[in-house]
């Protein structure tokens, strides 16, 4: 399956940064059709790295060979011209534009007058999107679109620029199961043809699935580069953090038979209806489900974000209503927000000021902060939960996925909440952080706090919560305990099965 | 206090040093005492005002309006003064109850009409320049009152009143942003809106407190320029609300929100009056006056833009190389 030439060789590459050596005689090879997988944890060089072989930055020294003869990548628009594609985590898509605009962004084609010739925009693209065997049209305003459709757009940019090489930046972090599976038989599409794909990614069950060959990194140098097809996922993990983590799911059974929330028939215009659930204390409620199943949105209904049209909130035996969040903060309800970047973190502020955010009114007297506790609580926590100290002096926006995450949990132990939404608390964290995050959910559980739990990743949810209930179209079809679930069950009940079809084309 | 003098607080600093040393290095007259007292004067007005336009950017708005609330309240005052008969000591509090009440009705309209603050603003600007030619049928209003002059004038200790507003202020100012409730609150709104609805923050009613604010600060102004000239007139505060924004911006404050220190706003503003205050004295036409604060907004905020370029290339002239540039150095030779 792989010829004898590399596509592409990256010999002994090193970048450094004032104070930081991120990458150290890296070398990767890339051979064409086939899947490389590009691992390590958060701030082990992987992004200096995409960046360098994606022209965004120059290395400090090594060689580049692109069919065995050295080049330069000297900037973005030089790796396009080397059939070089880079999808980033971040999308560089604009949701105003159509599929087909985005598509062709900044390679439009003309017309004999310099004019854009919009026939060709969509004919091309839609020939594109059909080759991928995606459903989408090519005059769709790109926003509009799921976030795994989103995906595919930004994947269909590089098979229109016809790229040898794509690099995949964690594609799946905002995708569901079945997104992901469409993601992946595309990828295995152009592989068949050839393709060289370079593929980064926190998800380990789906890195054994799919790649050919992996090139672990760690603290800036390769510590394996391996080109076996099986290679298992604890081999990866112990050589990603570099010594036996142990458990990687440590859960704690510390549910308790007190019920301190009950939900009945809760409604919203978001497309909640008839969400009826309890929550024990010291329990943690998973919410499973696909995404866009409606699993956020009850999140919001409960937190008062979205205003209830039906049912009622009870809380340690009482009615609640909030029409406001601050109505839930103050009744203990905490949400720890899918998006930390979009709606979690201050990044204006240094850990202090995004610990203390939802606890304003306790910190002050007569509107006046009491600055010294302030300082005295964030450094305990920054102690506790082994938060990076530079949070203290610097702004969060300096800090990685896993630090954040871990402040902005900070954030509700501050506020001394009782019930914890933690809404895909561990997307985009490494392992490490991934396990401090579920010690954490230990340590709140084991202190009588309940969670409800929502993640996309199956394996976790499965492992960490107590009970399970399966969203699908914004209400809860069934609640099982978790140990009576396999991960296959999970990915079943979660999907749109055929015998539910008949029932929604009757609602 | 560490938080209030913090690093934010070195470039603004910097900058007003260095631009003082060269006017004061072009002109001997710059450091008379009559100057001196003369440039207290001259920044009062502008940087009180950019008090309020530094809040409302703090909280990721702006304040286009202060310039034409000034012209709209100083008629009004002239107008209480002098036909309506109002004494002095009633008509001031009442001002500073309008220019409130002005910033809360362009706050309501911002915060829960959700209509951005640059149109609000914008629109307020127009109008507001349009109700003060309806009063006196658009004429200027002189001669209010003899009591009105000491405000401005008048000194203690043989140091000019403004000064004392200036502090007062600033103090306040300062305080309210590093150490209450409600500053935290307006960075917190500017840095990250989402978050903070999510943590419980009241946006629309933050978002209106720092209009309310601007309103109040403009009243002072208003009232100082009344003084100042003994008058009223619909012409007063032209682009007073640009130069209260150029303050905050030549002060570092993040048009984006969330980011500046409210004391750099001083900064900023002296800096743009000493750089005026040198042209004069060196009878340079007000077309240039324009043209170098132009120049002086680009650079201040450029300079900000390009922070991490700037001492990269101190760090090579300077031959702070690191280990690993000197490296690099010897691979090239």
């Amino acid at each position: 399956m792989t010829p004898a030439t590399p596509l592409w060789e990256f010999v002994d590459i090193t970048k450094a940064y004032p104070g930081v050596l991120a990458n150290d005689k890296v070398c990767i090879r890339l051979m064409p059709g086939s899947i490389h997988g590009l691992l390590g944890e958060n701030g082990c060089g992987k992004s200096t790295m995409i960046k360098t072989l994606s022209g965004v930055q120059q290395p400090d020294s090594g060689q580049i060979l692109h069919h065995g003869k050295p080049v330069t990548i000297s900037d973005p628009q030089a790796a396009r011209e080397l059939g070089v594609a880079t999808v980033f985590q971040e999308f560089s898509i604009v949701p105003t534009l159509s599929v087909g605009e985005n598509i062709f962004l900044g390679n439009m084609p003309r017309s004999r007058f310099g004019v854009i010739d919009w026939a060709k925009v969509h004919n091309e693209a839609a020939r594109v999107l059909a080759e991928m065997d995606v459903d989408v049209s090519p005059e769709a305003i790109t926003g509009s679109l799921s976030v795994g459709e989103q995906q595919l757009v930004e994947i269909a940019k590089a098979v229109a620029m016809d790229a040898r090489m794509i690099i995949l930046d964690e594609p799946t972090a905002a995708l569901g199961e079945d997104e992901i599976e469409r993601l992946h038989q595309l990828l295995r599409n152009m592989r068949e043809r050839g393709t060289a794909i370079l593929y980064v990614s926190h998800r380990l069950d789906e890195v054994e699935r799919i790649v050919d060959e992996v090139t672990i990194l760690r603290n800036g140098c390769v510590v394996r580069a391996s080109g076996e097809t099986n290679i298992n996922v604890s081999e990866i993990v112990s050589a990603m953090v570099g010594e036996d983590i142990g458990e990687h799911y440590p859960k704690e059974q510390n549910a308790t038979k007190d019920i301190v929330l009950e939900a009945a028939g809760l409604a919203t215009n978001s497309g909640v209806k008839d969400v009826s659930f309890s929550l024990h204390r010291g329990e943690v409620l998973g919410l499973g489900g696909v995404l866009g199943s409606g699993r956020t949105e009850i999140a919001r209904a409960l937190f008062g974000t979205d205003e209830l049209t039906g049912g009622q909130i009870t809380l340690n035996g009482k009615p609640v209503r909030f029409r406001r969040e601050i109505d839930a903060i103050r009744a203990g309800l905490a949400l720890v927000p899918e998006n930390r970047k979009f709606d979690g973190l201050f990044f204006n502020f240094r850990a202090s000021g995004n610990v203390t955010a939802a606890s304003l009114g306790g910190l002050s007297r007569f509107g006046v902060l009491n600055l010294k506790a302030e300082e005295q609580a964030t450094h305990d926590l920054i102690r506790d939960l082994e938060i990076s100290t530079q949070a203290e002096e610097k702004t969060v926006n300096f800090l990685s996925g896993g630090n954040q995450q871990k402040i902005v949990i900070a954030r509700w132990l501050f506020s001394a909440s009782d019930i914890l939404i933690l809404d895909e608390p561990t997307q985009g964290i490494d392992i490490g952080a991934k396990i401090a995050v579920y010690k954490l959910i230990n340590r709140l559980t084991r202190a009588g706090k309940s969670i409800i739990l929502i993640s996309s990743d199956h394996d976790e949810l499965l492992a960490m919560s107590d009970r399970i209930a399966v969203v699908q179209h914004g209400t809860i079809v069934r609640t099982v305990d978790a140990s009576d679930l396999t991960h296959d069950d999970l990915v079943r009940a979660s999907a749109d099965t055929p015998q539910s079809k008949p029932k929604e084309a009757f609602a | 206090m560490k938080r209030i003098f913090d690093t934010q607080l070195i470039g603004p600093f910097a900058a007003m040093v260095i631009v003082a040393l060269i006017v004061a290095l072009t002109t001997e007259r710059f450091l008379n005492p009559g100057n001196l007292s003369n440039l207290s004067l001259q920044v009062s007005i502008v940087a009180l005002i950019a008090i309020g336009s530094t809040i409302v950017i703090f909280a990721a708005g702006i304040d286009l309006s202060s310039g034409s609330m000034v012209a709209l309240l100083t008629m009004i005052l002239a107008q209480m003064l002098k036909f309506v008969g109002i004494p002095l000591v009633l008509a001031l509090p009442l001002i500073l109850f309008m220019g409130g009440l002005l910033g809360l009705f362009i706050g309501l309209i911002t915060a829960y009409g959700r209509i951005p603050s640059f149109i609000t603003t914008l629109a307020a600007l127009i109008a507001f320049r349009g109700l003060a030619l309806t009063f006196n049928n658009g004429s200027p209003i002189f001669s209010l009152d003899p009591a009105l002059e000491p405000i401005f004038y008048g000194k203690l200790f043989g140091v000019p009143m403004p000064f004392f507003y200036l502090v007062f202020f600033y103090v306040l100012a300062a305080f309210t942003m590093n150490f209450t409730k409600l500053g935290r609150e307006i960075y917190a709104v500017g840095g990250n809106p989402a978050a903070a609805v999510l943590t419980g923050i009241n946006v629309r009613k933050v978002q209106t407190t720092t209009f309310v604010i601007a309103g109040f600060m403009t009243a002072v102004g208003a009232i100082l320029m009344s003084a100042r000239l003994n008058s009223g007139s619909p012409n007063y505060g032209q682009t007073l609300e640009l130069q209260a924004i150029a303050a905050a911006v030549v002060g570092g404050a993040s048009l984006a929100g969330g980011r500046g220190n409210i004391l750099a706003t001083l900064m900023g503003a002296m800096t743009i009056v000493i750089v005026q205050n040198g042209l004069n004295l060196n009878a340079a036409p007000s077309s240039v006056q324009n043209i170098v604060l132009g120049l002086i907004i680009l650079l201040a905020v450029g300079i900000d833009m390009w922070r991490a370029e700037i001492s990269g290339l101190m760090g090579r002239m300077f031959g702070r190389t690191s280990s690993q540039q000197s490296s690099n150095v010897k691979k090239e030779a």
